[in-house]
């Protein structure tokens, strides 16, 4: 066990922390900030993407021939400090890395890694996940969505929800019924769908955050080339499941915690200008207690994801471990989240454009866009059924 | 940087889980401390005591990091206490002892002959070790200390007072004049705790230790109390929880392993992810201590709260989860879960801690606030 660096990773920090002081926006996070607008800010954020990508600090972990540098999971650590401590702006094309790309890279033919991971480098095209539906929610493997091949053409036709950044994406993965007589797990693929295609259309859903990230989407014979399924026809299921294992795994809880310190850190500081009766929020003590217990449980998200990292550094192999690093940095955020308001006392209310509302209603927006850590990428009460049955051993 | 023990740390930590768990007394639900001395001559004739002395003191020259396994597995087993003190009193010989109390007292603790215990708390003092109100003047020791584990089989102690520098860690033997010993009562009686008057003690020349830096020597023993604290509490959770999924997985009612319902189910999920949050936390904090990181203060305040915590919880939820059986005194879970109560209330409280990390935080704020504008 240690926590120390070697030169090379203390040379990549540095060369990364130099990079960051030249790139980001002079008075970044003092006096400059991320767009209010919904649309202004998705479009701030890919461009902070493609000015990664021009850095050569996007993808990292990729492979080089694929755009990639070839980094280290413990690089990948350092970035994700690093990204934390200049308060850097988040990605927008966070499924296409995180989801997409891994998934192609673990399953996908060359042919398909050579189309479609440097794109998702470069951030010139965007992903979004087609998976849950109006019926199937925790249940996922009872999709109903039809994709019939017919010659070389996949026909599909069905309805998708929650689909993130669909307004923004140029392709989605689905997982589709390809068999609908078979135990439902074994009749579905995935599928590489261009957003482009005639028959898609997509409809804003609105959140409880009052902002519209996701979306209902429809296909109607809509076309897919038959080139363009991940794996085997009716092998979808497994395919599916790495998909999940990135997206609850380590990387992505890692990712978040970046976001998670920064507005820790923001909260603290704001709680040491806030005068409550005559002393400032930071010197209530009973808030302290719940401060530093999230303090604490923001940094273990970061020591648990380090442990996977090592893990998988020793030859472990990923899988329901992802449930684990999941279910602590949902239920650890919306805590914090909670805390946050509490601490902000008496004007906890006041959010968004109010002149009164503090740090500019960051923290009211933030409380109400936690309550959906613990519903997606897997509900906590499913997430505990697997750690249960798979890591504990319990019965069905 | 890497996350993961080596196989030498891991072998040993196996070793010392073997061994104790051929000492089945420990567990009995009897709070008998019959169990402790042939544990503690086990682990002696093992040479635990002798890992952290360096070579040249006849020991094997470990870190805390490579006896972390082994502290942790000890928490599990319930051991005796007095071998934790032995461990931390060895460490801080090592890092603050003079050359002289290094020759004179780390091979009689390698060799386990010399017991040592550590005596910090007071009637009527918080937390803080720096607040006693023991006090040494004119080389004469006055005070009274409280839960001193093992206190009556003690050889030595080793005592937080006031000096005329400040806070300091004493070596006083335990036969010197005007000591005496009356055990407690309390809820883990294993534990053997007993309060300790020091009435205007003669001390030599050689009871302050780490003369060059008084303070940091208190605060050094109180920190590793606190790192092996939490790996204690990291071994008692993980053995309840482990107890609690092998009964799930076992008991019947309505004609189905109770693990299959949810509501047990979820609980032993949740449980899980608790444990290895804690051992997180932990390991990270065994490591800051062990190395004197910039950061140990606050990494040891945030393993010892969280996992005084969740061991908290989890003999908790394990009781509940052996519904009737649980309560029984010949189960034993009770023996966890007094451990476990004892453990939490040493070296500093939830509390307390908490309000370290958050000192520490807005102190390592402010360092790296400065750090940036001095960069500008």
């Amino acid at each position: 066990m240690d926590f120390n660096y070697s030169p090379s990773e203390n040379d990549f920090r540095m060369e990364l922390r130099t990079w960051l002081a030249n790139t980001l926006p002079k008075g970044w996070g003092e006096t400059v900030f991320e767009p209010e607008d919904e649309h202004e800010r998705a479009m701030f954020r890919l461009d902070w993407e493609r000015k990664l990508h021009a850095g050569g600090w996007s993808g990292i972990n990729w492979p080089k021939e694929y755009g990639g540098r070839g980094a280290t999971l413990i690089e990948r650590g350092i970035f994700a400090e690093e990204m934390a401590r200049a308060s850097a702006p988040e990605g927008i094309n966070i499924i296409g890395h995180n989801l997409a790309g891994t998934t192609i890279l673990a399953h996908g033919t060359e042919a398909q890694k050579k189309r479609f991971l440097p794109p998702i480098i470069s951030s010139d095209e965007i992903w979004c996940q087609g998976f849950s539906e109006p019926n199937a929610g925790s249940d996922l493997a009872s999709v109903r969505t039809r994709a019939e091949l017919v010659g070389d053409k996949f026909i599909v036709n069905g309805q998708k929800i929650w689909t993130s950044y669909a307004q923004y994406a140029q392709w989605c993965f689905a997982l589709v019924r390809t068999n609908p007589d078979v135990p439902k797990h074994k009749g579905l693929s995935f599928l590489l769908i261009d957003m482009s295609s005639p028959g898609i259309t997509i409809r804003p859903l609105r959140q409880i955050s009052g902002e519209s990230e996701f979306n209902e989407t429809f296909f109607d014979n809509v076309e897919v080339p038959a080139e363009n399924i991940v794996g085997d026809v009716n092998e979808g299921w497994k395919i599916a499941m790495t998909t999940l294992a990135y997206e609850r795994g380590p990387e992505d809880a890692l990712g978040r915690q970046v976001r998670f310190k920064q507005e820790l850190d923001k909260l603290v500081a704001t709680l040491c200008q806030t005068m409550q009766g005559g002393h400032a929020a930071i010197d209530n003590p009973s808030i302290r207690q719940r401060l530093a217990r999230a303090i604490t449980e923001i940094e273990i998200v970061r020591l648990n994801a380090l442990r996977s990292f090592s893990l998988y550094l020793d030859g472990g192999d990923r899988g329901a471990d992802a449930s684990m690093t999941k279910l602590y940095w949902s239920h650890a955020a919306q805590t914090m989240y909670e805390v946050a308001m509490d601490a902000l006392g008496p004007l906890a209310p006041l959010s968004g454009n109010d002149p009164a509302a503090s740090a500019m209603g960051r923290f009211q927006l933030s409380w109400l866009q936690s309550k959906a850590f613990t519903i997606y990428s897997g509900s906590s009460e499913i997430q505990r059924n697997i750690i249960g049955e798979r890591v504990l051993g319990l019965p069905r | 940087m890497n996350f993961a023990f080596d196989e030498e740390q891991k072998s040993l930590g196996d070793t010392v889980s073997r061994l104790l768990a051929d000492h089945t007394a420990l567990l009995a639900p009897d709070l008998s401390t019959d169990a402790a001395g042939p544990a503690w001559d086990a682990l002696a004739e093992l040479g635990l005591f002798a890992m952290m002395v360096p070579e040249d003191h006849g020991g094997a020259g470990l870190t805390t990091v490579d006896l972390a396994l082994s502290v942790e597995a000890m928490g599990g087993a319930l051991a005796p206490l007095a071998a934790i003190d032995a461990l931390l009193v060895t460490d801080l010989l090592v890092r603050h002892g003079t050359p002289s109390q290094q020759q004179d007292i780390l091979p009689r603790v390698a060799a386990g002959e010399l017991r040592v215990a550590v005596a910090i708390a007071e009637l009527g003092c918080g937390d803080a070790p720096e607040d006693v109100a023991a006090r040494v003047s004119n080389d004469r020791l006055t005070g009274t200390k409280m839960l001193v584990r093992e206190a009556a089989q003690a050889d030595m102690f080793v005592v937080v007072a006031q000096s005329a520098s400040g806070p300091a860690v004493f070596l006083v033997p335990a036969d010197a004049q005007g000591v005496s010993v009356r055990l407690h009562e309390d809820i883990d009686p294993t534990s053997a705790m007993g309060e300790v008057t020091f009435a205007d003690v003669a001390l030599d020349s050689a009871a302050l230790l780490g003369s060059a830096n008084p303070g940091r020597a208190v605060a050094r023993l109180f920190d590793g109390g606190a790192a092996l604290s939490a790996l204690l509490h990291l071994g008692i959770a993980s053995r309840m929880l482990a107890t609690a999924v092998d009964y799930a997985r076992t008991r019947v009612q309505f004609g189905q392993a109770i693990g299959s319902f949810q509501s047990i189910k979820h609980r032993c999920a949740d449980m899980a992810v608790a444990v290895e949050s804690a051992r997180s936390a932990t390991y990270y904090g065994i490591w800051a201590f062990s190395e004197d990181a910039p950061d140990r203060a606050r990494a040891v305040s945030m393993a010892k709260a969280y996992s005084g915590e969740v061991a908290r919880h989890v003999c908790n939820e394990t009781i509940q989860i052996h519904g009737g059986m649980g309560f029984t005194w010949e189960l034993g879970l009770h023996r966890f879960l007094r451990r476990a109560k004892v453990i939490e209330h040493g070296f500093g409280s939830s509390t307390w801690h908490n309000e370290r990390v958050l000192v520490e935080t807005l102190r390592m704020q402010d360092a790296d606030l400065d750090a940036k504008l001095a960069a500008a």
